[in-house]
């Protein structure tokens, strides 16, 4: 089975700010923030990632092991997708 | 001042009255739009509704059909028939209104095409934003927003009467500066409700008075400030009436970020430049030292004015 790939909704506007990032839903009319590492996986949402290309970025980029990598992307995938900020796309 | 009546952008009309009343408006308030901003008026008995399913929102009495499944944005004014159609891309607008539309100019100038003239500008690089702007007598930039009847209007009048330089005490287009975000602001008299005008009654004159809105309008040069056309923050005031003292207490560059997006609402309500909008917005907050502001009749004593409370 391939596994699932999940890509921010088309609707999302993001930018930094001073380590967080301000993230608009324009569907839904609101924005809301995040934390640094949230930024950093939004942005790699712009196309279809897997949670392994997802942990990778992260491991590039920021000095974590990668259970905890593992384990914040799919908290953060899992808190994405229940508010429709990120979508699973179909292969 | 006189001007002539000429404006850089293009205003076409089948009622020549209309387009030198719209023209002497846009000229005499500086309003400042780019030249390849496009504005035509159809004066006509039959106002056509738009064929638009997108849910609405009401903004100033006018209602608003924007975002996607479609790109162009329909405005609809709910105090006389008139509709207009921002097209998408471009910065061209129609608007169809009868004749009662524009009997009460004043009412129509300052309501609907207001916000005809904030989606142009949406697609001009020039964002709308609720608040007015000054540069003290050192030449720092500063930004006050605020709700409405947080004090914005008298404190800009205050700055006036102290000799600084005036942009806006209302209506503001945030925009790119050669990297740095610059606020524009419109020449339109300074409102003032009974109340500010009261406290700054041994520097006003008479003004000029705006019946409707119940205030009095004075222009900066009446206060004993000057206007300019355009202001790069370098302090930033979330503006609120207190009790007692006058106080400003540093924000949080999210907090910041909240109430900009309440101040510049449109950058939720259409995904034309949404991301150029909200990438200006995060620049202003990181340029300016940003500070709520409890705002007191102290203020009023203070020979610096808000330069009197920096932390």
């Amino acid at each position: 089975m391939k596994p699932i790939r999940y890509q921010r909704h088309p609707e999302l506007r993001l930018t930094a700010l001073e380590g967080e990032g301000v993230v608009l839903h324009l569907k839904e009319r609101r924005y809301f923030t995040v934390n640094e590492t949230g930024l950093a996986l939004l942005e790699a949402l712009k196309e279809p990632r897997t949670v392994e290309e997802l942990v990778a970025g992260l491991l590039a980029e920021y000095e974590v092991t990668p259970e905890s990598a593992k384990a914040t992307t799919e908290a953060f995938l899992k808190q994405c997708t229940d508010a429709a900020v990120v979508l699973e796309r179909p292969e | 001042m006189t001007d002539q009546l000429t404006t850089p952008l293009r205003v076409e009309s089948n009622d020549a009255g209309l387009a030198e009343l719209v023209k002497a408006w846009l000229v005499e308030s500086r309003m400042p739009l780019p030249p390849e901003v496009q504005l035509s008026l159809i004066v006509t008995d039959q106002v056509p509704k738009p064929d638009d399913p997108r849910p609405s929102f009401f903004q100033a009495g006018v209602e608003v059909r924007a975002g996607e499944p479609l790109d162009w944005v329909h405005l609809q004014w709910q105090l006389a028939p008139a509709m207009a159609r921002i097209d998408a891309g471009g910065p061209t607008a129609t608007i169809f209104l009868s004749r009662d539309a524009f009997a009460d100019a004043e009412l129509f100038v300052r309501t609907f095409l207001m916000i005809v003239v904030i989606f142009l500008g949406r697609r001009a690089g020039r964002f709308h934003l609720h608040a007015g702007t000054a540069v003290d007598p050192s030449g720092r930039g500063w930004l006050l927003t605020g709700n409405t009847g947080s004090g914005k209007s008298t404190t800009v009048a205050l700055l006036a009467s102290r000799g600084w330089q005036i942009g806006t005490d209302d209506v503001a287009f945030l925009t790119d500066s050669n990297r740095r975000a610059a606020v524009l602001g419109i020449r339109v008299p300074i409102a003032l409700r009974p109340g500010g005008r009261a406290l700054l009654a041994h520097h006003s004159g008479k003004g000029m008075p705006l019946t409707r809105r119940g205030k009095t309008g004075f222009f900066a040069e009446e206060l004993g400030g000057r206007w300019l056309a355009s202001v790069e923050p370098e302090l930033l005031l979330f503006a609120e009436l207190g009790n007692g003292r006058t106080r400003l207490t540093p924000m949080e560059p999210t907090e910041v970020m909240r109430v900009l997006m309440q101040s510049s609402p449109w950058v939720l309500f259409e995904t034309t430049a949404a991301q150029e909008h909200l990438d200006l917005l995060a620049r202003l907050a990181r340029q300016a030292r940003c500070f709520r502001a409890q705002l007191a009749a102290d203020l009023f004593e203070a020979p610096g004015a808000l330069q009197d409370f920096l932390p």
